[in-house]
């Protein structure tokens, strides 16, 4: 008996899986009449995706707010998004080839595409953990999904890549940088980025939330993580003996697929992409996982 | 074998078409670090040494309540009672430590309004994100949008930026979002006035049409009126768990009775220390307590309107004291002087006294409306002007609630109503 009684259990537990699977489906074609049951046996990964796509108005009201507080009071608006990295990159092209002599052909191209695509890992990840810190005061008053916040904050920032995107042409044009045809394998690269940067954003910002500390952490290893990859030096220089260092850094990868297009104008090799599919899949799986397997905590946090 | 099948237990319990809201065993638990950690290092080194301690605190213990579609179910009791975190609970803000809760229909929680307003966006656009906090899709919105702004009455300034906003706009805004749904299910956490007079009443109305529209409610108020007008049923929770449950009177009662019991307790530890700074005289009479006995010859400190009510006073006479008056005073507690009688202007002439006495001051229907009252006693010589002893406002009781409905004003004065058609 038993034995009876277990697989029962065990296909009571299956079929319910199913049963959840199926209402969740329903859920997302008729939002009413809800119900509501907090027994229900949860795959917390599939509900909250399909959560997250129930609220995907609120997803696009956040990133609107983002991006229009940002630039509301300010005269430029928009235009600083592209000014911001130009100015960057202005003082660092002369810092660099100017006193160092840094030996990279048309510098300012690869410094740019490097820069942009590290800010927007860098920004995002970071804004997703204040939003989900300092915006958390509305998870113990409403019900929303609580990955919106981190959803929101790399989309924001995926954003602001693009729009920094016009200055980058303007550069390459001034320049004298050739437009390849390999630039549109571009799409693909910041695909694979935003996949891995949310990942990342998920766990850092779930542990911020019952840690502020991590915060100022992050911050120490993102600097760390900077000089690891190669942005503002050509990965040439760094002596065959550590080079292994820097393949371990997955950002590395994520540069190299967005700046090779742009800077060589060649396709990046499949085992380049190949890496960074993997880490990108990786990230995210896990992030997700973590995070919706904590998310049930924060309103007991905030 | 007669196995059920595996579906059939939730399923049994959605196929009860009535019910809307069913919390089962619900309890929540907080876990509070004995000692504040809050940064990651810290956490880290005490996980290593296992001294990472928690203080457990329950919100909720073994809760259980069914709510019936269309039924408006009032919540009450002390703060810090469990109230919010079962409203939380029910609104899918927390999900509960153990135990399940259900529930069919569209929920509206009115726990919070404005909830996620950014200053530096407009009117406009704070609607839009708001609406969209609550769950509402763009285009729903967009629908509702001409509606939310006429009764916010807030069309000069929806363009301009919430942060030049007054208070009252911000919450007139908030409150027009929240409530310009029709939901199945309303959480209210006290219906909270907002806005001016006008608005007040507007805001009264809308929720006053949810009850109308046959919406389940489920309604958190300190105010017992408001829980006995509007509830069909009534819980309270005290520490988390259902003290009692039943229709809203039967539960306003007992809980009542509680308070007053408290009250009780609390005023009868206060007056075993009486202040001195409030007293004088010349002592040759000293007034040794007042105790208030009801009915049944109880002494008590909490009485109700209309219920007969007696001030015994007890005094020592050190020496043979000729014509004494006794007087007693009523102060509301805002310090509203009510009365102030003595034995002279009832012309009850007490010839002398000497040693111990007392003398009771007999109220047959206690006319005092709900409040808390302070008690003055004094002895006098006949022409009222050497105290021998005074005591201000020494003496404290309650009045709560009775038999009479009335509470406006100070007192219940015994009258009736006639009414002819001419």
């Amino acid at each position: 008996m038993p034995d009876c009684q277990i697989m029962y259990l065990r296909n009571q537990r299956k079929l319910s899986k199913i049963a959840t699977v199926k209402m969740a489906i329903q859920s997302v074609k008729a939002i009413e009449p809800l119900v509501y049951d907090s027994t229900r046996p949860r795959i917390a990964i599939l509900e909250d995706a399909v959560e997250l796509f129930r609220y995907r108005d609120l997803l696009w009201s956040l990133v609107q707010r983002d991006l229009t507080v940002r630039y509301k009071r300010s005269v430029l608006g928009f235009l600083w998004t592209m000014l911001n990295p130009l100015f960057t990159m202005l003082v660092l092209t002369i810092v660099f080839s100017a006193l160092f002599h840094m030996a990279v052909e048309n510098f300012a191209v690869y410094l740019l595409a490097g820069l942009l695509l590290w800010n927007f890992f860098s920004a995002g990840t970071t804004m997703a953990m204040s939003n989900l810190v300092w915006g958390g005061g509305l998870l113990n008053k409403i019900y929303v999904p609580k990955s919106i916040f981190v959803v929101s904050a790399i989309f924001v920032n995926l954003v602001n890549l693009l729009l920094a995107l016009v200055p980058l042409a303007l550069i390459m044009l001034v320049t004298g940088q050739r437009f390849s045809p390999a630039l549109s394998f571009l799409p693909i690269a910041i695909l694979l980025t935003f996949f891995f940067a949310l990942g990342v954003a998920l766990c850092v910002a779930a542990l911020a939330v019952f840690f502020v500390d991590v915060i100022d952490i992050y911050q120490v290893g993102l600097m760390i993580l900077s000089y690891l990859t190669p942005i503002i030096y050509p990965i040439s220089i760094v002596p065959d003996r550590f080079r292994f260092f820097i393949h371990l850094n997955p950002m590395y990868y994520f540069v190299e697929l967005f700046r090779q297009p742009i800077y060589q104008g060649t396709l990046p090799e499949l085992g380049l992409v190949a890496r960074a599919a993997l880490a990108a899949v990786v990230s995210l799986v896990v992030g997700w996982w973590f995070f919706t397997r904590k998310a049930d905590e924060f309103a007991y946090r905030a | 074998m007669n196995l059920p099948t595996a579906l059939e237990s939730p399923g049994a319990r959605r196929a009860d078409a009535a019910l809307a809201v069913r919390l089962e065993d619900v309890s929540v638990r907080y876990r509070v670090p004995r000692e504040h950690i809050a940064t990651l290092k810290e956490r880290a080194i005490r996980q290593l040494q296992r001294r990472v301690q928690f203080d457990e605190f329950w919100a909720l213990r073994n809760v259980n309540v069914e709510v019936r579609r269309g039924e408006v179910l009032g919540i009450i009791g002390r703060n810090g009672a469990g109230k919010s975190t079962l409203l939380k609970v029910i609104a899918r803000v927390l999900r509960p430590t153990t135990g399940s809760v259900w529930l069919r229909g569209r929920v509206a929680p009115l726990l919070e309004f404005g909830a996620g307003f950014h200053p530096e966006l407009t009117g406009r656009e704070n609607v839009f994100l708001n609406g969209a906090l609550l769950g509402f899709s763009r285009a729903e919105m967009e629908a509702k949008f001409k509606h939310i702004v006429d009764f916010a009455e807030l069309w000069d300034f929806i363009d301009a930026p919430l942060r030049t906003y007054s208070s009252g706009m911000v919450a007139r805004l908030g409150f027009a979002v929240a409530t310009d749904v029709n939901p199945d299910i309303l959480i209210v956490d006290e219906i909270l006035g907002v806005g001016d007079a006008e608005f007040q009443q507007k805001s009264a109305d809308r929720i006053h049409g949810f009850l109308r529209s046959g919406a389940t409610i489920l309604l958190v108020s300190h105010s017992l009126d408001a829980i006995r007008n509007l509830c069909n049923r009534a819980i309270w929770l005290d520490n988390g768990r259902i003290v009692a449950g039943g229709t809203a009177d039967q539960v306003i009662d007992a809980y009542l009775g509680s308070v007053a019991a408290r009250e009780e307790t609390r005023l009868a530890q206060e007056q075993a220390q009486p202040v001195q700074q409030d007293r004088w005289g010349s002592g040759e009479v000293e007034i040794a307590d007042v105790r208030f006995i009801d009915a049944r010859g109880q002494a008590r400190h909490v009485f109700s309107t209309g219920e007969p009510m007696t001030a015994r006073i007890r005094y020592h006479a050190k020496t043979r004291v000729d014509k004494p008056v006794f007087g007693i005073a009523i102060y509301r507690g805002d310090g509203i002087h009510v009365n102030g009688p003595n034995t002279r202007f009832a012309d009850f002439d007490i010839d002398w006294i000497e040693g111990d006495g007392e003398i009771d001051y007999a109220i047959e229907h206690l006319p005092l409306l709900e409040g808390s009252y302070d008690f003055s006693v004094a002895i006098y010589d006949y022409a009222c002007v050497h105290p021998y002893d005074h005591q201000h406002r020494l003496y404290k009781f309650l009045v709560q609630r009775g038999s009479v409905k009335e509470n406006y004003g100070l007192v219940y004065l015994p009258a009736h109503w006639e009414h002819r058609r001419t």
